[in-house]
């Protein structure tokens, strides 16, 4: 098989308009080194899909993105990662209003054990984001119209958030992001854990959402990642292999590794 | 990790993918004997084989039919990407040109038995003849092309294509010549005329498989570009 | 390998049958070890009841009693220190005399054997309190000694007699037979801290201690062990010197629990001076003996907060001190609390150590401060237990139910709690 070694990125990395920056990071876990020299830029206002076999780095990467690595003790990030040109592994960076710019979806919905109410809440109350309840309510009414739950959840608002269904809860964790009005939201395998249908939803949420939001999604379905995203990076490794326009790296991908791995031949 | 890039990890994937390619080469090789046996019976005149022709036109037919379904099928079950959906998309439409070339093959029959049943017989005949050898020339090499994914073969092809209607523009002046001086070969011009014509169209077809080799291979698609742009992206 | 001519099915019909076997013989193994636990709990639950349930009971013998106020030296209007300085054992005597006017002198003596030192006591308490029925002859509850007390529930029926003379018997059979005697509850032993007398001894004393103790104790060590076990699960920084503490905290929870009342003995009490026999002693040191427990147990109630939780929390931008306050201890009190009711469980349980700070004291006054010389229930039981009179035996059993109604009282307030706390989610 190719071996990779100092290879250079294939395709377009970097975009002019760029909200987050990467150059040169290398993550480590204790001795273990995940993610080796990758750059890249996620732009404004569009959404990249990370996409890659397991264990490949895509997820450590993503969570570079709002220093979400920074809870797990042995691990450390090396190189310069910039939002709006701002480097946010500087000490001057505090990582609190970092994660409130820049926002996380996980993998399985989890959503807080409190009423639907209290979770999307949440955000805005830890940030002092409300002064008033009429205020709060706004925001909670608002994201949740954002996230496409509103009609479903409206009359019973004060319900537990676990209570709702796995597309539903999924949505609420969305609603809860937005409700903090970032600019930049991770979405780490959002769909993995729904059914088609709940993913669809899900989807058409993501396309709605890039007006307004910069997305970085990780995915295990290519689908997923063809059908939602602008650009595509392919990880290989720990490695960066190739950056394409989504559309050109699901019909003509550049690397032989983003090939044999986008028809199937391994993963 | 070790792993074998040419394989899938679903062998039933590769096993579909394979049967179309195969099934997709057999209608070639099937096509390639029309258009050979229709050219032969012009110049042969012999009428048992363009009965042959025109009844092996079916074939090609239900050819073009059963491979278009296993195609749709690879989509609709694998979602294939890459490599693996430029394969099934040019595959299927090489087929369509291939369906059209065996119509041609089959026009080219049906005229024959005008032809060699008319006394003006001899016109055009060298014209015929190695219009016809060049196109099933070019429709074997793109058949190889496609085979082999080899995009230097198909600029060929697509070369050569390029001779044929310039041989195809002499023959018609021929052919204009012979009507100004006997008004009487006029309907046997015409037929003639068709013939070159379903020839011309035949290096055509062969042309567009040749683009679709392209396709296949480098991901560009440069149906309806000059050979010089064709040129000049295959060489990126 | 096996044999080739049996197809698959055969052979795992043919492995069916021994694994079937295996399962039911398990099964019933599985049962009967229940049934053991649940018949030894039976046997132990039924001896201690069958014993104890007697204590509950005491033996009354009822007379009429003419309040002689000349006899006491008494008027209607006498102050409350002055009645009870009054010699109402002398008027119980006198009474008693006056209805057997033939006894010699040492019939009479063996007359007020029979009742018991605390029914004038009790005479006393209720003059204080009806001084207006002076001069008046009341029908009186007179508290029977304990050789009478158990004589009159255990051995009259049996027809035997313990350090009884005849004559005494012959007045217990005809009070017996007249109805005069017969046993009510017996209010005293839940009133009443240790005695001498056995007809006398409660255990409100040891109650209060082991409520007191058990209050201190859970006052120190709920909020130590919290701390520590959120400090080591969330803040510490995985350190070798954080290991070193936790293979300590892991080894004290194994420590023999008479060791805490040696350090407890050689710190506390040695170094800085705390008084001895005191709930607050007893509770520092059961403090040190439940906080491993403590900590193990709200350690691993912390380990199970799922981390995806954790996660959202910290992805909205939530500080380490608000992910720990608004989700993890939230999500982790009710492991924390079955933790800690567990250790307060051992703590109440727990005598050794307290033997050694000096809560094996006689202590007759029922403690009302942490600081009051007390004993808690457990070594009340231990010093019952080896007293020679029968009548303390009755007392030990009796004592050891009320400990395990503290016990089951404390657990289903757990239960409880722990459902509160988990329906509010």
């Amino acid at each position: 098989m190719t071996i990779l070694k100092n290879h250079d990125t294939k395709g377009v990395a970097f975009v002019d308009d760029a909200k987050l920056t990467a150059r040169h990071v290398n993550v480590f876990y204790g001795d273990k080194q995940a993610i080796f020299d990758v750059s890249l830029d996620v732009g404004a206002n569009e959404v990249i899909a990370l996409i890659g076999p397991s264990g490949c780095g895509k997820s450590t990467f993503l969570r570079c993105l709002n220093r979400m690595n920074d809870t797990i003790d042995r691990c450390q990030v090396q190189g310069d990662i910039l939002l709006d040109g701002e480097p946010i592994y500087d000490g001057s960076m505090d990582v609190v209003p970092l994660r409130a710019r820049v926002g996380m979806v996980f993998q399985k919905p989890n959503p807080f054990p409190k009423s639907i109410y209290d979770n999307v809440a949440y955000g805005p109350r830890l940030h002092g984001l409300a002064t008033t309840r009429v205020e709060l309510d706004a925001i909670v009414e608002y994201s949740l119209q954002r996230a496409g739950l509103w009609n479903e959840v409206k009359d019973r608002l004060d319900a537990p958030g676990t209570g709702l269904s796995g597309g539903q809860q999924q949505r609420l964790c969305i609603a809860r992001t937005i409700a903090v009005d970032p600019e930049v939201i991770l979405m780490d395998e959002p769909c993995s854990a729904l059914d088609p249908i709940a993913t669809a939803k899900i989807e058409e949420l993501i396309d709605e959402l890039r007006e307004n939001y910069t997305i970085a999604i990780v995915t295990h379905s290519m689908q997923q990642a063809a059908r939602v995203s602008q650009r595509t990076a392919y990880f290989h490794m720990g490695q960066l292999v190739e950056v394409n326009p989504t559309e050109q790296m699901f019909t003509t991908p550049e690397h032989t590794l983003t090939e044999a791995y986008i028809t199937g031949r391994f993963g | 990790m070790d792993m074998n890039f040419n394989q899938h990890i679903s062998a039933q994937f590769n096993a579909d993918l394979e049967t179309i390619r195969n099934k997709m080469m057999t209608m070639g090789g099937l096509v390639e004997r029309q258009i050979a046996a229709a050219i032969d019976a012009i110049c042969d005149g012999d009428s048992a084989v363009v009965e042959e022709v025109i009844r092996r036109e079916d074939e090609v037919d239900r050819l073009e039919v059963a491979i278009d379904n296993a195609c749709t099928q690879v989509l609709v079950l694998r979602q294939p990407a890459a490599s693996d959906l430029r394969m099934v998309i040019a595959v299927s439409r090489v087929v369509r040109d291939l369906e059209r070339m065996g119509d041609e093959a089959c026009k080219i029959a049906i005229h024959a038995r005008e032809y060699t049943q008319s006394s003006h017989s001899q016109i055009c005949q060298q014209a015929i003849r190695s219009m016809g050898a060049e196109v099933v020339k070019m429709l074997t090499g793109a058949l190889d092309a496609f085979a082999r994914a080899d995009v230097s073969d198909a600029v060929d092809v697509v070369r050569n294509d390029k001779l044929v209607d310039q041989q195809y523009a002499s023959a018609l002046r021929e052919l204009i010549t012979y009507m100004m001086e006997d008004p009487r070969s006029i309907s046997q011009a015409i037929n003639i005329l068709w013939i070159l014509r379903a020839i011309e169209r035949i290096g055509d077809h062969a042309r567009n498989i040749s683009e679709q080799v392209i396709y296949l291979v480098s991901g560009t698609d440069v149906r309806h570009s000059s050979l010089s742009e064709i040129e000049e992206r295959t060489q990126q | 390998m096996t044999d080739s001519s049996l197809s698959t099915r055969q052979k795992v019909e043919r492995s069916l049958a021994r694994r079937r076997a295996t399962e039911t013989r398990f099964h019933a193994l599985g049962f009967m070890a229940v049934l053991f636990g649940l018949l030894s709990v039976v046997v132990l639950f039924g001896d201690i009841l069958l014993k104890g349930s007697s204590t509950f009971r005491q033996t009354v013998i009822v007379t009429d009693i003419h309040l002689d106020a000349q006899f006491l030296g008494l008027t209607p209007r006498s102050k409350e220190a002055h009645i009870r300085r009054a010699d109402f054992e002398g008027l119980i005597r006198q009474q008693l005399h006056a209805a057997m006017p033939t006894m010699t002198e040492d019939e009479a003596r063996e007359l007020h054997r029979l009742i018991s030192i605390g029914a004038a006591w009790q005479l006393s308490d209720w003059v204080v309190e009806n001084p207006q029925h002076l001069n008046q002859t009341i029908r009186f509850e007179l508290l029977a000694d304990h050789l009478v007390d158990q004589w009159f529930k255990h051995d009259r029926r049996k027809g035997i007699s313990q350090r009884l003379s005849d004559v005494q018997l012959s007045w217990l059979h005809e009070w017996a037979d007249s109805g005069q005697m017969y046993t009510r509850f017996n209010r005293l032993f839940f009133t009443h801290g240790d005695s001498q007398e056995p007809e006398l001894a409660g255990v409100r004393g040891a109650m209060m201690g082991t409520f007191l103790t058990l209050m201190v104790t859970l006052v120190l060590s709920f909020p130590i062990g919290i701390a520590t076990a959120i400090y080591l699960e969330q803040f510490a920084p995985a350190r070798q010197w954080i290991n070193l503490v936790e293979i300590n905290i892991n080894n004290l929870a194994a420590v023999p629990s008479i060791t805490f009342g040696l350090l407890g003995l050689a710190i506390f009490i040695n170094l800085f001076g705390v008084t001895r026999s005191t709930p607050l002693i007893g509770g520092l040191v059961l403090t040190l003996m439940a906080l491993p427990t403590i900590i193990i147990s709200a350690r691993a109630a912390i380990k199970s907060v799922p981390l995806s939780i954790q996660e959202a929390a910290y992805g909205l931008g939530a500080s380490k001190v608000q992910v720990v306050f608004h989700h993890v201890l939230p999500l982790a009190l009710p492991g924390m609390l079955t933790g800690t009711i567990l250790a307060m469980a051992q703590a109440l349980g727990a005598t050794a150590p307290l033997l050694l700070i000096g809560m094996v004291a006689f202590v007759v006054d029922v403690p009302n401060a942490i600081s009051d010389p007390s004993t808690v229930l457990p070594v009340q039981i231990f010093l019952w237990a080896d007293s020679p009179e029968r009548a303390f035996i009755e007392r030990t059993s009796g004592a050891i139910l009320v400990l395990l109604g503290f016990l089951i009282s404390m657990n289903t307030l757990a239960v409880l709690l722990r459902q509160r706390i988990e329906r509010r989610r």
